[in-house]
């Protein structure tokens, strides 16, 4: 693993704008970054990355499949007890999942170290699967790569055949926060993936969702919703007025009420007992079991919610490194040995981001953090795997 | 090869920088072009809505104020929200907010044409004790306006232009909308346009 200097394409706003990606720029602050790219080895990418990938995710459905009967383990995710009937129905429907993003710590020696798993409304997934593509695609036309380079990015196909393997009912819906650019991007491109796998589909803003007297989710003028995508987080929508309409309706959500088991920071201390030693694990435990002293002096201090490195905590040898600030934390913390990111410049760390689609891993996407938290101000910086030597 | 052999695209390509903006979708169905002044006095200014409307709009929104504004337990949890200095004891407002905090009417949202035919709302100062903070290290930071019920009105030119493009759902109060209060009272601590739910 190595970050390579390889120089912007001088027209690449104007490709990104053909391409209707609109949000690079956020803020009038760089969100992609080609200036530099990092480049993997393929035993890097295959055997330490898309390999634990898959057996991270396995672990985490065979957990899924524990905490569904254990009202305890419900409890301890801070799952309202109003949800169990949803999340327990949707897991032994066997609802098909999605999509979701395993984020490593990786520096190309040691194993890969879970972070966390976020597995119910992960975005990053248009850059990664469309305009890091295109940027290799171009490289490898002119002669910027060596020929013979690669990508681990499978994402955009596997999507569509993931869309075509749910199957299309008459309607399904993509519903995101409309006037928030990157999550409507991501659902748009979602969108277009199952459009392309044969279901008929509508963009829907998050309010506009109605409730029909039969129990089915529906569109402002009443149609009917048999799946429904949704960029807005189960331990939200637990709480909203439609909450108590989930577990009866005849409409499917992506991702299913079961993602809310592992979307949380309490899967990580469940996962680390599950599999101690567990080499792509790091210890964690909640932050009121006794064995986190065992932790010493150095942690991360993560509410059980928390999304985009919000009230996350570094703690190094007692003193904090690092914390940003952020609304979560109400429903508990957790505390996890920490796995400081990689620097290969001083000044950013980047961050793997490891796609699950379906069941299997399908690609990767690299986020740089000005400091030990990555938040959303992380720059999205594009990976190629080097042709062997 | 780790890569797909071909990507290719339906709404999104060749739409040009509209795509993930609203390309897909027809403008006067989910938006509406709003404008938020801080008075009566503001709008007449702007000479884009009558003197009369200006008026006539500005006291029907005073008027929902002491019901629509949002109420909470400690003006630490008001202030979290819309700024410090920016909430009163609801006492003051009214009767039937006492023991609450509420945030107070920084101003109204109304349609641009009297045509659109859009219920006038206060709107509250939209501006999180952690995005203030963000704002000192980032420039083009603003934070904008919220509705009574929640929808963000984001307005142009960093906040201080009126024109603001905005869900017409969240405007008119649908009564469809069981999804997202929740997010939206945590969505303060966005500290940017990326991610909203999504993370």
């Amino acid at each position: 693993m190595r970050r390579v200097p390889t120089g912007e394409r001088p027209d690449w706003r104007e490709i990104a704008r053909k391409n209707g990606f609109v949000f690079h720029t956020l803020d009038g602050a760089p969100y992609w970054d080609e200036s530099h790219a990092y480049a993997f080895t393929l035993d890097e990418i295959e055997e330490d990355i898309e390999a634990p990938s898959g057996e991270l995710h396995a672990l985490c459905l065979d957990f899924a499949a524990r905490a569904v009967e254990d009202e305890r383990i419900l409890a301890s995710l801070c799952i309202p007890e109003s949800a169990w009937d949803a999340v327990r129905g949707s897991w032994r429907r066997g609802d098909a999942s999605l999509y979701g993003r395993l984020d490593l710590s990786y520096d190309g020696t040691g194993p890969a170290k879970l972070l966390e798993y976020n597995a119910d409304t992960p975005t990053a997934l248009y850059e990664t699967g469309v305009f890091q593509w295109l940027w290799l695609e171009e490289l490898l036309r002119d002669g910027r790569l060596p020929a013979g380079s690669d990508q681990y990015n499978a994402i955009h196909e596997r999507l569509i055949a993931r869309f075509r393997e749910i199957g299309a009912g008459t309607l399904t819906a993509f519903a995101a926060e409309a006037d928030a650019p990157e999550d409507r991007g991501t659902v748009t491109y979602l969108q277009d993936c199952a459009l392309q796998a044969g279901h008929a589909t509508r963009f829907l803003d998050l309010s506009e969702i109605g409730l029909k007297p039969d129990g089915r989710f529906c569109a402002p003028d009443e149609a009917s919703i048999d799946l429904l995508f949704k960029l807005y987080p189960w331990e939200w929508a637990f709480s909203d007025a439609f909450a108590k309409g989930v577990a009866g309706s005849p409409t499917r959500f992506l991702e299913p009420p079961w993602k809310a088991i592992l979307s949380n920071k309490g899967v990580l201390p469940h996962l680390w007992a599950q599999e101690p030693g567990h080499p792509n694990l790091l210890p964690a435990f909640f932050e009121d079991d006794p064995q986190a002293a065992s932790l010493g002096a150095s942690y991360v201090r993560k509410p059980v919610f928390s999304r985009e490195g919000s009230n996350i905590e570094i703690v190094r040898e007692g003193t904090v490194l690092a914390h940003e600030p952020g609304p979560y934390g109400g429903e508990g913390y957790i505390r996890q040995a920490l796995a400081e990111l990689p620097s290969f410049d001083d000044r950013r760390r980047p961050l793997i981001g490891s796609w699950i689609v379906g069941d299997a891993p399908a690609g990767l996407c690299v986020r740089e953090g000005r400091g030990a938290i990555t938040g959303n101000d992380a720059l999205f910086v594009p990976h190629y795997i080097e042709p062997a030597a | 090869m780790k890569r797909s052999q071909t990507v290719s695209l339906v709404l999104l390509a060749g739409a040009g920088a509209a795509a993930f903006g609203l390309a897909s979708v027809d403008h006067s169905q989910d938006e509406e072009d709003v404008r938020v002044y801080a008075d009566p006095s503001a709008c007449i200014a702007a000479h884009l809505r009558s003197e009369a409307d200006c008026r006539s709009e500005y006291e029907i929104a005073r008027a929902l104020y002491p019901t629509a504004a949002p109420r909470y337990p400690s003006t630490t949890d008001c202030e979290a929200h819309h700024g410090s200095g920016h909430c009163v004891a609801g006492e003051s407002v009214a009767e039937a907010a006492r023991g609450k905090f509420i945030p107070v009417m920084a101003g109204y949202v109304i349609g641009a044409t009297t045509e659109q035919k859009l219920p006038p709302q206060p709107v509250f100062d939209h501006a999180p004790k952690d995005e203030t903070h963000q704002a000192s290290h980032s420039t083009g930071f603003h934070s904008g306006y919220c509705t009574g019920s929640g929808a963000r009105i984001w307005t142009t030119g960093y906040g201080r232009s009126s024109a603001a493009r905005v869900s017409s759902a969240a405007l008119r109060g649908s009564s469809f909308g069981g999804f997202g209060s929740s997010g939206r009272s945590f969505s303060s601590h966005s500290s940017s346009s990326h991610g909203f739910f999504g993370g």
